[in-house]
């Protein structure tokens, strides 16, 4: 090796082991740049752009489920408000219903008890009608037997007896 | 006064098989561009989160853009490429900023390093043109539009990297060399204006203070950063060119009939 001071190549030429040198320091500048440079960044960019990406089409998705849903449960509540009128008149109508029926039975309760007690009173008046027309002719009998002081047909004495009672019933 | 265009400096040669292999400035300022870019690279690209700081977000959009670029220009199936032009334009745009230090020469002003870079794209564009269409498509390819055309084609295809390498070399070296032309001129002047003050305060160059730095932010900045892309955006179209679409591919049976 020979130290060479103050020398210096043509201004226009060709040495070729600057040339070998110069792609020595390119394959490694190239292999050093990827691996440290462009690579790295790259694929920082690259996922940072897929992140943003996914939460925007996330994002997206998540509005269109939040108006279906909204849909749905708008759909629910007008059918819900449509069923409680539904029932609210089922139990209505059922409500006058029942009340009619109520009064209806009533009515024929009230009915069959006055029947009751008018067949009660007529069999009354009648009972009560035969114990006087029994006491009065036998009254009449002892009368009778007193005034004319000897018997006669018992039976022909309550025949007369009944004729003038229900005579005296038909004036009372 | 004397002005020496010259080439990289040679620090030492190595004797090879008769000749020599010059070790020079310019390897150096490879292997400064390579420890820099490595250096940079490990240290924005760790810690990544997912709310990114402020120097995170920078350089997701740097590297947004490169892909963005790749995209537009060779398509979205030839992504792949995108590690390798950020890799070059980032080389290129380093190493041609790394001459503004004066301590480094600009990797981009020897033209053994744009030529190696400019190669690395025909390789890649022959190789692309031989897998996706045969080898035979690609000879035959030479021949067209007419038979005529053949040598015109091949000198075409040579002359490919060359304009390549010499595009990027030339206005990097160029803009040097103009920028050092443009000190000589200014401490000229200088020498004839103040040249009568006596003692040290004559030799000093003043106008060579200030106004070289415009041409700078001409040369360097905004020079080294078109180049970078220039090369770059070549690089994408050329490569782009021989990786069409898949759909426009011929079939696998195509490939050994044509």
């Amino acid at each position: 090796m020979e130290v060479v001071l103050d020398k210096f190549e043509a201004f226009v030429g060709v040495n070729f082991f600057t040339m070998i040198f110069a792609w020595i320091n390119l394959v490694i500048l190239y292999v050093f740049l990827k691996k440290l440079l462009w690579k790295p960044v790259k694929n920082m960019i690259d996922s940072r752009q897929k992140e943003i990406d996914d939460m925007y089409s996330e994002a997206e998705e998540s509005l269109k489920s939040a108006d279906e849903m909204r849909a749905e449960y708008e759909k629910k509540i007008s059918s819900a408000d449509e069923e409680s009128e539904e029932i609210l008149r089922r139990a209505q109508r059922r409500a006058t219903l029942r009340e009619e029926e109520i009064l209806k039975e009533a009515d024929k309760k009230a009915k069959r008890v006055m029947e009751r007690a008018e067949e009660e009173i007529m069999l009354e008046k009648q009972r009560a009608i035969n114990d006087v027309k029994d006491e009065v002719s036998s009254i009449a009998l002892d009368i009778a037997e007193a005034v004319i002081e000897r018997d006669i047909d018992k039976a022909d004495h309550e025949a007369l007896i009944d004729e003038f009672i229900d005579k005296l019933g038909e004036e009372v | 006064m004397d002005i020496n265009v010259s080439g990289a400096k040679i620090y030492f040669r190595i004797p090879f098989l008769g000749g020599y292999i010059n070790i020079t400035q310019t390897a150096v300022s490879l292997l400064a561009v390579t420890l820099i870019l490595i250096i940079a690279a490990y240290f924005l690209g760790r810690n990544l989160k997912k709310r990114p700081g402020r120097v995170q977000v920078v350089t997701e959009k740097l590297v947004n853009m490169l892909y963005g670029m790749v995209e537009d220009t060779m398509g979205k199936h030839n992504l792949k490429f995108a590690p390798y032009i950020g890799t070059l334009f980032l080389s290129s745009i380093v190493g041609t900023l790394l001459g503004m230090t004066q301590i480094f020469r600009s990797t981009t002003a020897d033209l053994s390093v744009t030529l190696a870079w400019a190669l690395v794209t025909s390789v890649m564009v022959w190789y692309s043109n031989i897998k996706n269409f045969g080898f035979k498509a690609w000879l035959k390819g030479f021949t067209e539009p007419i038979v005529v055309m053949t040598p015109m084609n091949i000198v075409s295809e040579i002359a490919q990297p060359i304009s390549l390498a010499f595009r990027h070399f030339g206005n990097v070296a160029g803009g040097g060399v103009l920028t050092s032309l443009v000190y000589a001129a200014l401490a000229m002047v200088s020498n004839l204006l103040f040249g009568w003050l006596p003692g040290l305060l004559g030799n000093i160059p003043f106008f060579t203070a200030g106004i070289p730095a415009f041409l700078s932010i001409y040369f360097d900045l905004f020079s080294g950063f078109v180049q970078a892309l220039v090369f770059s955006l070549l690089t994408m179209v050329y490569v782009g060119t021989a990786n069409p679409p898949p759909e426009e591919l011929p079939k696998t049976s195509d490939k050994s009939q044509a």
